[in-house]
């Protein structure tokens, strides 16, 4: 208990080694190991010096490298987009016209589809939407339609629409609990000094919740734009995306180098567009002092 | 409420320092605690009084010096086998046990039988006024419940000390004004040395056999609550405790025991050496208590000396009203303060009256 | 609370759209058709019984059921650790140690999946259900320590301070004080990491050389239009069983605020 400073850094340090040593070894190593074989000549299984660049200007001059990078960013932020934008007013309803005592419950509904189990409420989508699907057989059954309408095989927007079904959980819990530590006095405050409903959720309730916005974009955009599962499926795994690329470079080509490089310029994207995620957030947080 | 200063030491404090990082927190403590002294230590926040108290129960480390409880160094002496107990400013109630597993808690090694232990547990919940409440679960207690429990918890170990950090803040102002009184009639009972943490100045004059004055790290001054009302050591002291009226002066000469002062709006005035704490180098200042000055009625004579004043504001508080008086033609300001006995009216803005005061009341700051 | 139609029914539409592909789950599960579509044509258990015949599944449900106990009680013990360590102590390095432990969460899966992959392959680690483990350890860690942090968190330091005051030695206070208060905590850590590994595809997949794996499974039984009701039989049975460990859950995250004496502030995460 009595400690000095240096007790209670070494006692810290000792408790939190067991994690951190598991994460260094394998966390940090192995992506470090990434770093390095991407700068590293070679293909089909092994790496070799000498060090060299070549992965990466190979990356920066075939167009379809980029193509891919361009389009999973597209359809994550469109994802992140159409998300957000849907679980906004979900949000806010639930914390500005729900009783307290209920909030839990709704949240409860709201986040019980996200932990059931995600393989399946994909699949689930396929076997919906695919070709024969129950959307197709059921529109024939009734004699609205009569060819089959197979939306699963659209590709990208197929995609996306499962991706946002998947992934529209994750959106409301940032937004409202950035919603709930609104000033209620401040939209009061508004009112009195006489705007609108409208203009004082403009003015006041939107800005404020900007932060709760931005950690939900976050939240979609990360999963998304590394997701697997639903291209496979859905779009009939004509439509990669880097998850599906990082794949078949280094395990079906087993080109490590090259599939390094791609992962590392992957991860620099994510990184980059979250970064400005964040610098937006603090914009936000800075403009209202 | 005289403390006899033959009672045996309890605990001492040598030159103790607390660093964190580059704060410097303690800074030089020194003094003596007394066997069966209710002891306060009284402070602005930040100023290191829970620091300190902290020190004593064994929950920091100094960085110098020594601190001694009952003849003992505690240098490496951890918390668990100090012979001291805490009561904490959020009580610190486990709120996973009941009343009375709270209660008997430290008593797990005590090596005396089931019966006996629970015959302890029962006598220290009587002792707190909680007599039956053994069963309750902690978090269906009150907050003056909740620090019954916590005072029994800590009395029940009969530790030498008992350490209490800011008890009754927590409290409202009636619950608290009552547990003051509860407090100190259970220290007498049990005759422990009780060391308490309080922002309260009232609190802790009502309480304290001696009191501990901190600023920035430092003791300003120890003494008994009489002498630290009446003879401030410091301006700053002078004005964390009650009020005090501050009146520029000029010292025009000092000898022997003697201090010949000029205060602005008072006029001369000869003060013992008694009434001038040690120099701290400020610009000197004469200070006074409201209650040490009255406004003379009709053809009331002043015992001793007497100044013409204009009332500028007067504050009503039912039972006393608060003056704001200018003293003598000059811009000096004093506040004094009135019973409302009957047959004294309560004056109005503007008017001139006569202030009686007592050199010996003085207290000079230079 | 002012009422708001509007939002009202808006908010009911997204919990139907939410819910839509799970509601077919039982519908289509009692369905007595290999067709799956409307109009229903009976109710059967034939699904159900043939779920419970597949061997296939019966091996990949009890790996899946080892991963996830196992994922379940390292990421946790591995939370306290961390979360215990970076609420109560400073040390030097805190910020990128809890950095790295909490990086998964905004790192594509795929990229640690195949960052390990890489590693292992490269020194010749045979894949098997302990590589999973393995892996998925990271997915999880960082939802065991977000959540053993603020049950860590609602402790209030004195409780401990108290205990050892009282006579008690760390290990003690951390036995009779600290372990039974955040137990909840750690309850719920535990069934959350569950269910995330329990579900967990990429890893699965990837690190586990082909080795059946539930959820791996799943996702080639679909492929398989004779396969597919009996998928639905189970996806019933699973999220019943995710719904309960929910409950379990969130009841445990209550209890234990409520005993700290806290105050309530949201759900998960």
């Amino acid at each position: 208990m009595a400690q000095t400073p240096g007790s209670e850094a070494r006692t810290g340090l000792k408790l939190i080694s067991p994690t951190a040593i598991y994460v260094i070894l394998l966390l940090a190593v192995p992506l470090a190991t990434v770093l390095m074989y991407s700068v590293m000549t070679g293909g089909r299984g092994n790496v070799s010096l000498p060090l060299t660049f070549e992965n990466y200007t190979e990356l920066a001059s075939k167009s379809v490298y980029g193509y891919l990078l361009l389009k999973s960013l597209m359809v994550a932020l469109i994802v992140t987009a159409i998300t957000v934008l849907l679980a906004y007013p979900v949000a806010y309803f639930v914390s500005f016209h729900v009783k307290p005592e209920r909030k839990s419950l709704w949240l409860f509904l709201i986040t019980i589809p996200f932990w059931t189990s995600y393989i399946i409420r994909v699949s689930l989508w396929f076997v919906i939407l695919g070709y024969d699907g129950v959307l197709d057989k059921t529109l024939m059954a009734l004699g609205i339609m009569d060819t089959q309408l197979n939306f699963s095989s659209y590709g990208i927007p197929a995609i996306i629409f499962v991706l946002a079904h998947a992934y529209a959980p994750f959106a409301v819990l940032p937004i409202f609990v950035s919603l709930e530590k609104v000033d209620r006095s401040l939209l009061e405050a508004g009112q009195d000094l006489g705007e609108s409903r409208w203009v004082t959720f403009l003015r006041v309730t939107l800005p404020l919740s900007m932060p709760g916005v931005i950690a939900a974009a976050l939240i979609v955009f990360i999963p998304t734009v590394g997701d697997y599962v639903t291209p496979k499926l859905v779009g009939d795994g004509k439509q990669p995306l880097i998850a599906n690329f990082i794949e078949t470079q280094l395990l079906k080509l087993q080109d490590f180098p090259q599939g390094s490089a791609f992962a590392v310029v992957s991860m620099l994207m994510v990184a980059f567009v979250s970064v400005l995620f964040v610098l937006a957030n603090k914009r936000f947080i800075g403009g209202q002092k | 409420m005289t403390f006899s200063d033959d009672r045996p030491t309890m605990i001492e404090f040598k030159d103790v320092h607390k660093y964190y990082g580059d704060y410097h927190a303690l800074r030089g403590i020194n003094g003596t605690i007394k066997a069966g002294e209710f002891f306060s230590l009284l402070g602005p926040s930040g100023c290191g009084k829970t620091t300190l108290l902290r020190t004593i129960a064994g929950f920091e480390d100094i960085s110098s010096g020594v601190i001694m409880i009952d003849g003992k160094d505690m240098a490496g002496v951890a918390a668990n086998v100090r012979p001291t107990n805490m009561v904490f400013q959020s009580y610190a109630i486990f709120p996973h046990m009941s009343v009375e597993e709270n209660v008997g808690f430290g008593l797990r090694k005590d090596p005396r039988s089931k019966e006996e232990k629970a015959k302890a547990v029962a006598e220290a919940l009587e002792m707190v006024g909680l007599k039956g409440f053994g069963k309750r679960a902690a978090h269906a207690l009150s907050g003056g419940q909740r620090q019954r429990v916590a005072l029994a918890r800590a009395l029940i170990l009969k530790p030498k000390v008992l350490l209490l950090d800011e008890p009754l803040s927590a409290l409202d102002k009636k619950m608290r004004e009552h547990m003051q009184v509860e407090l100190i009639k259970l220290q007498r009972q049990v005759g422990i040395t009780f060391i308490l943490v309080t922002h309260d100045q009232e609190e802790a004059l009502v309480m304290s056999d001696r009191i501990a004055v901190m600023f920035e790290g430092e003791i300003a001054q120890l003494a008994d609550p009489e002498t630290l009302y009446r003879r401030p050591a410091t301006r700053k002291v002078a004005d964390f405790i009650g009020t005090m009226n501050f009146i520029p002066a000029e010292i025009l000469s000092e000898a022997g025991d003697k201090v010949e002062v000029n205060a602005k709006g008072l006029g001369h005035v000869a003060l013992d050496i008694a009434q001038a704490p040690e120099k701290t180098g400020e610009a000197p200042v004469v200070g006074l208590r409201p209650e040490t000055l009255t406004l003379l009625y009709d053809d009331q004579k002043a015992p001793e000396r007497e100044t013409d004043g204009v009332i500028d504001e007067v504050i009503y508080f039912g039972d006393m009203t608060y003056y704001d008086v200018y003293l003598g033609g000059t811009d000096v300001e004093v506040r004094l303060s009135m019973r409302n006995v009957p047959g004294r009216p309560v004056l109005d803005v503007g008017t001139k009256v006569r202030v009686a005061w007592s050199p010996s009341a003085l207290v000079l700051f230079r | 609370m002012k009422k708001a139609p509007f939002l009202r029914s808006y908010t009911l539409f997204y919990l139907l759209f939410l819910y839509s592909p799970i509601i077919l789950l039982p519908i289509f599960a009692f369905n007595d058709s290999k067709v799956v579509a409307f109009p229903l044509a009976g109710f059967t258990l034939d699904w159900f019984r043939e779920m419970l015949s597949d061997q296939n599944l019966r091996i990949a449900a009890k790996n899946s059921l080892i991963i996830a106990l196992s994922v379940a009680s390292v990421s946790t013990i591995l939370g306290i650790f961390a979360a215990r360590a970076s609420v109560r102590y400073r040390f030097p390095g805190k910020a990128p140690l809890m950095g790295l432990i909490m990086l998964p969460l905004v790192l594509p899966e795929m990229i640690i999946a195949m960052a390990l992959l890489v590693v292992l392959l490269s020194l010749n680690v045979p894949l098997s259900l302990f590589t999973v483990i393995i892996g998925q350890v990271l997915i999880t860690t960082p939802f065991a320590v977000a959540i053993l942090t603020s049950a860590f968190q609602s402790l209030d330091k004195s409780l401990e301070e108290a205990s050892m005051d009282l006579g008690e030695t760390a290990w003690s206070t951390f036995r009779l004080i600290i372990l039974p208060l955040v137990m909840p905590g750690i309850m719920a850590s535990f069934l959350i990491c569950f269910t995330i590994s329990f579900d967990e595809f990429i890893i699965s997949n990837f690190l586990g050389s082909g080795q059946p794996i539930l959820s791996v499974y799943i996702f080639g039984q679909f492929r398989f239009p004779a396969k597919v009701p009996s998928m639905l039989a189970l996806g019933t049975v699973l999220v019943c069983f995710s719904i309960i460990l929910l409950g379990i859950a969130e009841y445990m995250r209550r209890r234990g605020i409520a005993k700290a004496g806290g105050k309530d502030s949201g759900g998960f995460l």
